[in-house]
């Protein structure tokens, strides 16, 4: 079966009315069944629940009902201090949960003006990389399941456990590992690690020739995916779409290296990974050349990683280090104040994005001078995604629904929070 | 343009503030002539207490320890007023088309309202602005005129109160020994 | 460990001298008697049992359990499931099943918010006996660290459950572990925690 070519004119797409994210059937066709997909089905792209009205096969209504993981982690964090603040927040987008602790630590930094030593950024971008790596693993092997193959979920689950064991290596813990603090890091890299890591670099270089084996010129994946779901740019942008799903139709928009880039980003000269086909397999092919990407980004920072300390100096934010309490009555008063009350923050509000695995990942946070955060709202990118869902789906069938909701990725813990 | 009321700049970041009814207005000046094409977020904030008394350290108010009571202790010093009301909803704008690389801005509007004021709808200006509303609408208790489909997002259907706004209590079990929950 | 759980302990190491084999039986060296089960051994080959104990291994050793993957610990147990580090299916629970009426053992995985908390309590009653529940993570257990309006402070609120497996998440060992703490329960003869509940016909 020979891929079928894209149009390289887009198809218009028209904002839907009246509701922009809900597709209504628009005949009152008695013979329509409406049916529901979730709260709990295979897909395990979290706990969504889809409303559809099927017209036979065809998808002519949808609703998208959230909320069934609602963690009210913002009312949450607004009773804790920051440091205490930092483990709810990688557990919002779970899949690429150290951009979560990352943006956090950002927002608290810039609202506080505390400079983060070189090493620290590196470092942090390691694992930021690390962490996309893993949320595409995991959007690859349980997309291809969406999709009906399951060979690829085993490769890629085993190529998550090596990803893994770098996090578990640094900070003990599998998946949030807590291990961003506000002024760095927590902890520098151990001392086997840099050999390990440039021992997985090959290794998953071969996974994604690998992967590419299995699922690039596989005419029923072609056939599954192209075509299917093609999202305009000029569509993405009005449904605020940012991300690889953006990328899949041809803007080139990364905050990694727009104005520059954030963090060690500014140093690394990242150019985006864009595809031209705006449909289910230019999204998946995005998310693979990223890893490609990810992988050489890992390489280029193992080679570059500065000495230096891992994190601020300023007493008055960080915990001095333990030697020193023996000797400095400073660092002992420091140390007691930061661990019972907390530092705190000026009275503002900030706004520090940057690029997860999904899109364009912010903190909005509002301090009031003392030692809790006022308010916290995390700009998630799943929210905004999965209100294109449905002008994605007008007249599909119900298995290419399923295979659009795997493209375009939702993780519901960062949709409900 | 003659509406702003207050320009807020703190950290590299601009915020304006605008009169609740030439929301619309200024939105779609932004968008079509300044280019200004990607709604990034809609965030609500509840000013209710924000310059409440200087507590001490251990946590609460001077009620005690009472875990349902919303907690702003161990500031230095008072903040000055955020604004005139209790209600800041602010836009987040971001060019991204429209723009080379180098030249993409945030900018961030703001509108001030009361508890029982409604502001109208983005939706005809930024279609992505949907989910963000109802989610407003759900855990604080704002209303967009003219949203078509204004109802609860992420609690259930059938749930009383606006759980985010700041007099609505954290929940849950209270925990023993313990002052914080 | 023990093959037959009705083995007789004290194995004969060697076959008394006053026995003869009988006619055209192979002699087994004393020394090969315990490692190989040869037909012609009678008295090592039949073992006796009761029913129940049969199918309380069958159950134990078959466990199906129903995905329920919530959150964050959800991305655990599809390592423990499809990833052969933690194989699972040496267990005899590879096969995870969409649908609660062909499952045996619900994971609830993840938080569980007021809103889920109907759809959980549906799909446990569609499950058939004996049904098994296991809590995996902390916030399933207890609430975790969010306790707040929205999430249940624990799962046995709704469902009975049957082991708990702490961690934040926890590592797919850990939930291995868990799931061998209910095999043995179930070997030992604990009835599963739904025969207290009172909707059961």
């Amino acid at each position: 079966m020979a891929a079928t070519e894209l149009p390289r004119t887009w198809p218009t797409q028209k904002v839907l009315q009246p509701t922009p994210s809900e597709l209504y059937p628009s005949s009152d066709n008695p013979d329509l069944l409406e049916i529901n997909l979730g709260p709990n089905h295979p897909s395990t792209h979290g706990v969504l629940r889809v409303v559809t009205t099927l017209d036979g096969e065809i998808v002519v209504g949808l609703k998208c009902e959230v909320g069934y993981v609602h963690t009210g982690i913002e009312k949450n964090i607004e009773q804790k201090t920051y440091w205490k603040a930092i483990p709810y927040v990688p557990r919002m987008d779970y899949l690429s949960f150290f951009s979560g602790e990352t943006a956090f630590c950002m927002s608290t930094e810039k609202a506080l003006e505390l400079e983060v030593p070189r090493r620290a950024e590196w470092i942090r971008v390691l694992f930021q990389e690390l962490a996309r790596l893993h949320s595409h693993l995991v959007f690859l092997g349980t997309g291809s399941v969406d999709l009906g193959g399951i060979a690829l979920l085993f490769y890629c689950f085993r190529a998550r456990d090596e990803v893994l064991d770098l996090f578990e290596m640094v900070c003990g813990a599998r998946m949030h590992p807590r291990y961003c603090q506000v002024g760095g890091v927590a902890e520098d890299l151990p001392k086997g690690f840099e050999a390990i890591c440039r021992k997985f670099i090959p290794f998953m270089r071969n996974q994604l020739d690998q992967y590419d084996e299995l699922i690039g010129a596989n005419p029923i994946w072609l056939g599954r995916t192209k075509g299917v779901g093609v999202l305009s740019p000029e569509f993405a942008m009005q449904m605020g779409l940012t991300g690889p799903n953006l990328r899949a139709s041809g803007v080139p928009y990364d905050l990694r290296s727009a104005n520059g880039g954030y963090g060690a980003y500014r140093e690394l000269d990242y150019t985006p990974v864009v595809e031209q086909g705006g449909d289910v397999h230019a999204r998946f092919r995005v998310r693979i050349e990223e890893m490609r990407a990810s992988v050489d980004l890992i390489e280029k920072v193992l080679d570059g990683m500065p000495g230096g300390p891992i994190i601020a100096d300023d007493r008055k934010v960080v915990l001095p280090p333990r030697h020193e309490l023996h000797t400095s009555m400073e660092s002992l008063i420091h140390h007691f104040k930061l661990v019972t009350e907390g530092f705190t923050v000026p009275a503002g509000e900030v706004y520090a994005p940057i690029e997860s695995a999904r899109g364009e990942f912010g903190f909005h946070l509002i301090a009031d001078g003392g030692p809790k955060p006022w308010r916290v709202r995390l700009r998630s990118p799943s929210l905004v995604l999965l209100q294109s869902l449905a002008p994605l789906c007008e007249g599909v069938y119900l298995a290419d629904l399923i295979a659009i909701l795997a493209s375009i990725d939702p993780v519901l813990g960062d949709v409900d929070r | 343009m003659g509406v702003i009321i207050r320009r807020v700049e703190h950290r590299g970041e601009l915020t304006l503030d605008i009169p609740v009814d030439r929301l619309l207005d200024v939105c779609g000046f932004l968008r079509d002539h300044e280019g200004y094409d990607l709604l990034s977020d809609v965030t609500v904030v509840d000013y209710l207490g924000y310059q409440g008394e200087v507590a001490g350290y251990w946590g609460g108010g001077s009620d005690g320890r009472d875990i349902n009571h919303y907690s702003h202790s161990g500031k230095g010093a008072v903040p000055e007023a955020a604004g005139p009301k209790r209600f800041a909803v602010s836009t987040t704008l971001c060019k991204v088309m429209t723009v080379t690389d180098g030249n993409h801005r945030r900018l961030r509007i703001r509108v001030w309202l009361d508890d029982n004021e409604s502001i109208s709808t983005l939706i005809s200006v930024y279609p992505s602005a949907d989910f963000h509303e109802r989610e407003a609408f759900d855990l604080m208790g704002i209303t967009f005129e003219g949203h078509p489909n204004l109802r609860r997002i992420l609690m259930p259907d059938d749930w009383g109160g606006h759980p985010q706004r700041k007099d609505y209590p954290i929940g849950g079990e209270p925990v023993q020994f313990s002052d914080e929950v | 460990m023990a093959l037959r759980p009705d083995a007789p302990h004290d194995l004969p190491h060697t076959v008394p001298p006053t026995r003869t084999p009988p006619s055209g039986a192979v002699v087994i060296p004393p020394a090969q008697v315990r490692r190989s089960l040869r037909s012609t051994d009678l008295d090592q080959v039949v073992m006796t049992t009761s029913l129940e104990k049969i199918f309380k291994m069958a159950t134990a050793n078959s466990m199906w359990p129903f995905g329920f993957g919530l959150a964050c610990c959800a991305m655990e147990m599809i390592a423990m499931i499809s990833s052969a580090r933690y194989d699972v299916a040496r267990f005899g629970s590879e096969v995870v099943r969409a649908t609660p009426r062909q499952s045996d053992l619900m994971i609830v995985s993840g938080r569980v918010a007021h809103k889920m908390a109907e759809p959980i309590r549906q799909l446990y009653e569609q499950m058939l006996e004996p049904k098994y529940v296991m809590a995996m993570g902390a916030c399933s257990s207890t609430g975790g660290m969010f306790s707040n309006y929205s999430i249940l402070q624990g799962v046995d609120k709704i469902v009975p459950v049957d082991v708990y497996v702490p961690g934040c998440p926890p590592r797919p060992e850990a939930v291995v572990e868990g799931l061998m703490v209910l095999q043995e329960r179930i070997k030992s003869g604990i009835p599963s925690s739904s025969i207290n509940q009172e909707t059961q016909s």
